[in-house]
């Protein structure tokens, strides 16, 4: 009960705040008077973090906005018709625990009376947001979460993009990628030795091997099998020895040049006569 | 460098030197085709056969390097949006024709000429090829820094896409619209050349770029496609006779592996005529580099006399110069990067240091 006054004060003072403006807002709009302001946050995880997630309820509370969750997981993204099952797999997989988050999430923006939606996209920051900026009316801001480089979001968004930095955003940051680093030195570690053992395997009895890969006929399929196992163990390995050694690929010098939208023809009212 | 006779084929005895030197060109020649497609090839088949690997076998073993590489590199560069696999697949079906054409010329020409008309057709084919496509495509490169660095789509592929010949066909990711009877004569022409010189990207990229109109970006990402799927039947036919030597497919895949993915990353670090500029560069010194050799195959048929230190050092200088290619082609690429991260590094320097300004000045 106390919670829901605090709630409705805050309401109240946000809008105090700036009367001007939603006052000459509504009025410029008048249909969409209904329709609630909102926030969008997007985040690369499944999860959102907890300090970008509470940073983004009180911002919410304070000015009476709805909430949109979206999480984006750009590397399932399906260019043209190739059809991939393990992609669909990875994508149901995904969605269904950036719900099962949410719904945490969820429970804690009713009680304080915020309006939450969730959506899951897989399609890079920009171009998930102007999308969704076209369904959804009245998005005002969006909120990075930690994970979103500033390349990504600079350029593209027609909406102004915020992301959480100074000293906790700077911790949070720094932690994650703490995590994030040594992750990826075990894999690398690991795959590094899954690619000796490989090598070590053929090398090691490399007499008998030779004689019975060089049989020809269908033992052909020995050294194809043996180069794509390699290309996927090494392979994987060396792309993760390159992330290590912090040489990843950046989006910074070649900025694509966003399509700008075909101006459509709208239908002018002619005057006409029914004859 | 000695032979062990085996039952049918040889195969050599390896050692630390062999398995490095081999793994160091791997390594480069992945750099290289990472960044422009293809490349690598042209060295590693005739460095294997200096070390005393049967021209066969080097064939067979480098074609099964050649395709896991290419498909690493396809898959990192389709991450980054950069393949067209519709494409890719297009010219790989096409390319299969011009495979066959290649042999069968081959063939013909080593019943009526021998193996030295054989090495001529194929260094002349170099010579003349590198030439002209690789001078083009250095022109481009030089004429796009120039003017700014924008990439502009050829008036040749302008005018082609323009003709509705049925069927047309869209490649997304090209975003090229244009009669599938267009993108034929390309894929004939890179199987050709495969068949001849091993390189087919030689001609395919250029072809993707200026026949189709593709950027150098997606040209050079979608002749990885084309050279897996040359390359894995390539290789099965190869494996089927036997002739694959696993180690030192292995050895060169070992380096290449590691670096096509270095390759592939340097693409998004670098201004897109940067692809046109190595591989422009790598195609000129190519040439120069086999056309040291015509003299020798020319001696051989009896068209000029020379003498033999005069031979030796022409053909020692051309296959130094060959590996030149490759080792100016990954500088190039490794320069573009180091520049490229530099100067990134430099601009994030900036915005923190504005940014702590900010929050705490």
């Amino acid at each position: 009960m106390k919670d829901q006054k605090n709630q409705t004060d805050r309401v109240a003072e946000g809008e105090a705040e700036m009367p001007a403006f939603s006052m000459s807002q509504a009025a410029a709009d008048g249909r969409s008077s209904q329709v609630k302001r909102k926030i969008l946050v997007v985040g690369k995880e499944h999860a959102f973090t907890p300090e970008v997630m509470d940073y983004a309820v009180s911002l919410a509370q304070r000015l009476g906005y709805d909430l949109i969750g979206m999480n984006l997981k750009p590397a399932l993204e399906q260019s043209g018709k190739f059809f991939s099952p393990y992609n669909q797999h990875l994508r149901a997989k995904f969605t269904k625990q950036a719900r099962v988050a949410w719904e945490k999430t969820k429970t804690g923006l009713q009680q304080q009376g915020i309006r939450g939606d969730h959506v899951v996209r897989f399609n890079d920051v920009a171009e998930a947001v102007k999308d969704l900026n076209q369904q959804v009316k009245r998005i005002d801001f969006v909120i990075a979460d930690v994970g979103i480089n500033s390349e990504e979001i600079t350029g593209e968004i027609p909406l102004p993009v915020f992301s959480i930095s100074g000293y906790e955003g700077g911790q949070v940051m720094a932690q994650e990628q703490g995590v994030n680093r040594s992750k990826l030195v075990g894999k690398t570690i690991a795959l590094g030795l899954g690619s000796v053992a490989i090598y070590a395997a053929v090398f090691w009895n490399s007499g008998s091997v030779m004689q019975l890969f060089t049989k020809g006929g269908l033992y052909a399929a020995l050294p194809v099998a043996t180069v794509f196992l390699v290309s996927f163990v090494h392979g994987a390995f060396a792309s993760n020895l390159w992330s290590c050694l912090g040489i990843e690929a950046t989006k910074k010098v070649q900025p694509r040049v966003a399509p700008r939208p075909v101006s459509r023809k709208r239908p002018r009212p002619q005057l006409r006569i029914n004859a | 460098m000695h032979d062990i006779a085996g039952e049918a084929v040889q195969f050599i005895d390896l050692n630390t030197m062999n398995i490095l030197f081999l793994f160091v060109v791997g390594f480069i020649g992945g750099l290289v085709s990472g960044f422009i497609g293809s490349g690598g090839a042209f060295v590693l088949t005739p460095a294997m056969m200096s070390l005393g690997v049967l021209g066969t076998v080097a064939v067979a073993s480098n074609m099964c390097h050649k395709f896991p590489k290419a498909m690493v590199g396809a898959y990192k560069r389709f991450k980054y949006g950069q393949v067209d696999i519709k494409l890719g697949l297009v010219i790989s079906a096409s390319a299969g024709l011009g495979v066959w054409v290649g042999i069968k010329i081959q063939e013909m020409i080593l019943a009526a000429w021998g193996q030295a008309g054989s090495n001529l057709y194929v260094s002349l084919s170099f010579v003349v090829i590198l030439v002209i496509v690789g001078g083009y495509v250095f022109y481009d490169a030089w004429k796009t820094q120039k003017t700014g660095g924008a990439e502009k789509v050829s008036a040749l592929a302008l005018r082609l896409q323009k003709i509705e010949l049925w069927p047309m066909m869209h490649f997304k990711t090209a975003n090229v619209r244009i009669s599938l009877w267009f993108t034929l004569p390309i894929g004939f022409a890179t199987g050709m050349l495969a068949a001849t010189i091993a390189v087919g990207g030689f001609i395919g990229v250029p072809g993707m770029i200026y026949g189709l109109g593709a950027t150098g970006l997606v040209a050079s990402a979608t002749e990885l496609v084309v050279a897996f799927v040359m390359g894995f039947f390539g290789t099965i036919k190869w494996a089927m006779h036997g002739m694959v030597d696993i180690r030192l497919t292995l050895i060169i895949l070992a380096g290449s592996l590691i670096g096509v993915q270095l390759g592939a990353i340097g693409t998004t670090y670098v201004k897109e005529y940067m692809i046109k500029v190595v591989m422009g560069t790598i195609m000129i010194i190519v040439a120069v580099s086999r056309a040291l050799a015509v003299p020798q195959y020319l001696k051989e048929l009896g068209f000029i006399s020379l003498s033999p230190t005069t031979l030796n050092i022409l053909s020692k200088a051309s296959f130094i110069i060959m590996c030149l290619a490759l080792a100016v082609g990954s500088f190039i690429i490794l320069g573009a990067m180091w520049k490229a991260k530099r100067a990134e590094s430099a601009a994030k320097k900036a915005a923190d240091y504005s940014l702590a300004e900010e929050s705490y000045g």
